[in-house]
């Protein structure tokens, strides 16, 4: 039997329900295969196919600002007020990075040359980015960004909403044009908490309480702190995280909603934070892009 | 049945899902047309392409979720959605006999019946993948296999709810669809005057 009739024989019986259960098979077996089989290709293959999807999800989300404008828009004072808030805000996220950077400094004294260096030519680079899709089918809060490596994106990139939150950071392997964001709920922050009315100059940042956010479900994030220092609902958790660039440590994430007790160790609390915004309802966000030489 | 305008639709439908959608966003529960457009042409297109329109579909939507692995890299796996979609088939087929399936309201029925299938078997498929490869985290995680059940049965009411009106859409378009249709003859005066 010569291979040409072979083929012939084999796909004159692959059809109807044959051919159903073989791709079904097929499908099983690509499920349950490694990652490592699978990384390599499969999403290479995704973003081919989602090459003529953006276009029209890009369309589809000016259309859902159009519908549901940001939520920024619907705030019933005065435009002007709204602004200075979030300005204050802003400036007050410039003086929390300042002050974490000084306690860096305090601590790595050794490594003053370097971090001088990294001060005097920060060189990071803010690119703006729209969010040009959400993931509909999974809970992960994953969003597409129309950046890519042509605009300099890399990994571990702080992807910044309103001024000064940390909504996210750009996933590994990202595309030309388009990068895929892993929102801030689903990675495990460092963070200290700071009263939402301000902080006392004065003050070491040491003295508010840390802690290490892990994500739970719901989109929210559980602490433990083991000091007996005051924590309030409502207080700001603000990221000391280095392991995404300089610019993201200061920013806020989350807001205490919560606070347990911690039923395994008696003197400590656990706090529930909450998101201050969600990545998914954006339509516009920043990258903080580093210098290569200062990338995490 | 035109594989090109069904292959179009599913685009439009997985851009809609992607943007859009979030419009029709109740609570964490996200409509997909996506199970629309699918349902409709299942319930309209030859018995023999259902399975097969379906698991495209399914595909679709498996490379567009990608989930992202302890490591922070992204990773696509092929393979629940689209036997997901498969199974949801299976489940709809016996459907068209007993349903009427022009009517907007028996396709939203059967809409909610492929998701919830669907879903369960997405579900399964992520469980004997982390059961057999243990360093996987599931795409639901940190949650748990059964509130993501929980959570996509609310996801297939409104799947339903939105296809009584984008079948109804649908509709409309069925001459560019290129569904064979089979009209019954007659006896009597319309037969003589052929």
């Amino acid at each position: 039997m010569n291979g040409t009739r072979f083929f012939r024989i084999i796909f004159s019986r692959l059809t109807g329900r044959r051919l159903d259960w073989l791709l079904a098979g097929f499908a099983l077996l690509l499920a349950i295969l490694p990652a490592r089989a699978l990384a390599p290709w499969t999403g290479d293959v995704a973003r081919i196919v989602v090459v003529p999807i953006v276009p029209l999800m890009h369309l589809g989300m000016v259309v859902r600002d159009r519908i549901r404008p940001p939520r920024a828009a619907f705030d019933a004072r005065a435009p002007e007020v709204v602004e200075l808030e979030l300005a204050t805000e802003r400036y007050r996220t410039l003086f929390e990075q300042s002050r974490l950077k000084a306690e860096a400094l305090d601590r790595e004294i050794a490594q003053l040359k370097a971090v001088r260096t990294r001060l005097g030519n920060s060189g990071v680079q803010l690119e703006t980015a729209s969010v040009v899709g959400i993931d509909p089918t999974r809970r992960e809060g994953l969003v597409r960004i129309n950046a890519g490596l042509r605009q300099g994106v890399h990994r571990d990139a702080a992807v910044i909403i309103h001024g000064d939150i940390l909504g996210g950071i750009v996933a590994n392997d990202p595309g030309e044009f388009v990068s895929l964001v892993k929102p801030a709920q689903r990675c495990s922050l460092s963070v200290r908490l700071y009263p939402a009315d301000g902080v006392d100059a004065g003050l070491n940042p040491s003295a508010y309480p840390g802690t290490v956010l892990k994500p739970i479900d719901g989109g929210l994030w559980i602490g433990d702190i083991a000091s007996d220092v005051e924590i309030r609902e409502g207080q700001i958790a603000r990221v000391t995280d280095d392991r995404f660039g300089s610019v993201a440590r200061g920013m806020r994430v989350g807001r205490v909603r919560r606070i347990l007790p911690n039923e395994q160790v008696p003197l400590a609390r656990r706090v529930e934070v909450e998101p201050l915004a969600q990545l998914i309802d954006e339509s516009t966000v920043v990258v903080a892009i580093d210098p290569p030489e200062a990338r995490p | 049945m035109r594989w090109a305008i069904y292959i179009l639709a599913v685009l439009v439908a997985v851009a809609i899902d992607s943007s859009l959608g979030g419009v029709l966003k109740i609570g964490d529960a996200q409509p997909r047309f996506l199970a629309c457009v699918v349902v409709y042409a299942i319930l309209s297109a030859p018995r023999a392409y259902a399975v097969r329109i379906a698991m495209l579909a399914g595909l679709l939507a498996d490379l567009l979720s990608p989930t992202i692995r302890p490591d922070d890299s992204q990773l696509v796996v092929i393979g629940p959605w689209t036997l997901g979609f498969a199974l949801g088939a299976l489940a709809v087929l016996p459907l068209r006999s007993l349903l009427y399936h022009r009517n907007p309201i028996s396709s939203g029925f059967a809409t909610f019946v492929f998701s919830l299938l669907a879903a369960i078997v997405f579900v399964a498929v992520w469980v004997l993948r982390i059961n057999l490869l243990s360093d996987e985290s599931p795409s639901w995680w940190p949650g748990t296999g059964a509130s993501e059940v929980w959570h996509q049965s609310k996801v297939a009411i409104a799947n339903g709810v939105v296809a009584i009106p984008t079948v109804w859409l649908l509709d409309r378009s069925r001459g560019i669809w290129g569904f064979s249709t089979a009209k019954r003859l007659v006896h009597g005066a319309a037969r003589e005057t052929v």
